[in-house]
């Protein structure tokens, strides 16, 4: 119990102090995971909505490809976005590698098909009088997508909170192409690898802890506003 | 010209086969797909709809419409927001005094999952009759109502209906007798036999078409005297007794199966109970399965159902005399 003990109290006592590196960890960690959630959501909900309710050429091979990119490794996405941003890749003269920019891209990345592969599957799952109403409606497809969002609203409120679970959660992309530098890019992942690796294993648990704290707050918040929903 | 041109006969996906010789809906015509649970009313209304592929069609020609689901579906969101869902600002107006009329303005400001069955189906034909198209393909629009709301609810739906054309799906006789022009009875996939309700429901094309439609009788005629729930309709002066709704002076079909039509033999001016009793001469005799369909012609063609030993026992032939009698709680009237 000595060791633990130890481990534990030294983590309190980060908890307690919640020095200005913590919190300039944990703010990165939100801007990043936020900004690639909100880009991963913006573009993965309209796909999905398209993948659920839509005929259209191409629906199997882009269903196929929102599906394998839900599973990922995320270093193999940052591997991907690395390659292109290398100072001799094709993005190279942009000049974003190892800055906050390309971990919001490397994250979007993996976001994306989290997005739209849940919005696919919650639309895919409306009644089927649902969807023959919704055909028989005549609207416009905009509209269409809009009214079927509006009915799975749960759905796509699930698909928020894992895209942002999974975001805020990997280490792999964030890491191949932030470089945990301290104070630049540096996120609460990332940074539990480096104290791990260290053996500060009090700060690595404390960065753990608020970590996990982030994510019950979301749920929390996501399982408040299903339950409200759902009918007495 | 026509609305609707079908003529396709092939297989569905579900393994069932789908026969319809032809069906033609002209421009303003009201067309009653009819047909027991099963028959394959819905699908073919779905495939007019667009939402089905027509198996092996050899000619199918129909005109944008609107379509009423079966279940109309009501979205999260309000009862308004709901009726006026794909409906430019004219159709929502007319979507809102159909609402009015068929008594379901007042839920408009409440969420629609929170309607009954019957709010939600007058809501849902409130905006399909709104919407612009001069077909309309519904399916079953008088579901999910109680008996109290369906004549008035039938009404509406018919005024709605005019000028317009449809292809309407039902399984009851007085939807069937007010909604069309036409019938096109549906047996097993296959539509058997199309034309005027009364035709189709008094001489069914075979033993099948018989029974599916099973009426045998259906008169046009105005509503002579009306004593509360009792009406005796005058069809050019051949009167039938019935119990329904109807206002007197207006328009009325009365309804009644050839099995509650007794065949005496010779004329009686008393026959029992029945309210209404006709002496006529024997027209026609058709077999009904195991029974034989009588047709009288007493002023207008009624039909009965008799057994073979009735038929035997009373010696009917075709010009035989006879007197047909119906109580008049077997006969339904309803509006026009």
């Amino acid at each position: 119990m000595g060791f633990l003990g130890e481990v534990l109290g030294d983590a309190l006592d980060l908890l307690a102090d919640f020095g200005p590196e913590l919190r300039e960890v944990l703010g990165l960690t939100l801007v990043v995971s936020g900004l690639a959630t909100v880009i991963g959501v913006v573009l993965g909900v309209p796909l999905g909505l398209a993948l659920g309710l839509g005929r259209f050429r191409g629906r199997t091979l882009a269903t196929v490809l929102v599906n394998t990119g839900m599973g990922i490794p995320p270093v193999l996405a940052g591997l991907l976005l690395l390659l292109l941003l290398w100072r001799d890749g094709p993005l190279g003269s942009w000049g974003l590698l190892f800055t906050p920019t390309a971990m919001v891209a490397a994250q979007a990345l993996l976001a994306l098909p989290i997005a739209a592969g849940i919005t696919a599957g919650a639309v895919r799952g409306l009644p089927p009088d649902a969807k023959e109403q919704l055909a028989a409606l005549g609207l416009p497809r905009r509209t269409a997508g809009l009214v079927a969002a509006r009915e799975v609203w749960p759905g796509i409120a699930a698909a928020v909170a894992a895209a942002f679970g999974r975001v805020v959660s990997e280490v792999g992309a964030v890491l191949v192409v932030g470089g945990n530098i301290v104070g630049e890019t540096r996120v609460l992942t990332t940074a539990i690898v480096q104290e791990a690796r260290q053996a500060r294993f009090g700060a690595a648990l404390a960065l753990g802890v608020v970590l996990l704290l982030i994510a019950l707050a979301v749920n929390g918040v996501l399982t408040w506003l299903q339950l409200r929903d759902s009918p007495a | 010209m026509s609305v609707v041109l079908a003529e396709v006969a092939g297989r569905l996906g579900d393994g069932r086969e789908l026969a319809v010789p032809s069906l033609a809906v002209a421009p303003g015509e009201r067309v009653v797909l009819f047909g027991p649970n099963g028959a394959g009313k819905s699908t073919l209304l779905r495939m007019l709809a667009g939402r089905l592929p027509a198996p092996g069609a050899a000619t199918w020609e129909v005109a944008s419409s609107a379509y009423l689901p079966q279940r109309p579906y009501m979205f999260r969101g309000g009862a308004g927001w709901n009726l006026r869902l794909g409906l430019d600002g004219a159709g929502a107006r007319r979507a809102e005094e159909l609402a009015a009329a068929l008594g379901v303005a007042a839920v408009l400001g409440r969420p629609a999952r929170s309607l009954s069955g019957g709010e939600r189906q007058r809501l849902a034909l409130a905006r399909v009759l709104a919407r612009p198209e001069s077909l309309l393909l519904l399916d079953e629009p008088l579901a999910a109502l109680d008996a109290r709301d369906r004549a008035t609810v039938a009404r509406v739906v018919a005024a709605g209906l005019r000028g317009r054309s449809a292809v309407v799906v039902t399984h009851e006789h007085d939807e069937a007798a007010v909604l069309g022009d036409r019938v096109a009875v549906m047996v097993d996939g296959s539509v058997r036999q199309v034309g005027p309700p009364a035709e189709v429901f008094a001489l069914p094309a075979d033993d099948e078409v018989a029974a599916v439609v099973g009426v045998g009788n259906l008169l046009r005629g105005t509503a002579a005297v009306v004593e509360d729930t009792l009406v005796a309709v005058d069809a050019g002066g051949f009167v039938v007794w019935g119990l329904g709704s109807a206002v007197a002076g207006e328009a009325a079909i009365a309804l009644f199966g050839a099995e509650a039509a007794t065949v005496y033999a010779g004329a009686h001016d008393d026959a029992g109970s029945a309210r209404n009793a006709w002496s006529g001469t024997v027209a026609e005799l058709r077999p009904a399965g195991r029974l034989v369909e009588v047709i009288v012609d007493c002023g207008a063609r009624v039909a009965a159902l008799v057994t073979p030993g009735s038929l035997e026992a009373l010696a009917l032939r075709v010009g035989s005399p006879v007197t047909v009698a119906v109580k008049a709680t077997a006969v339904r009237v309803v509006r026009a």
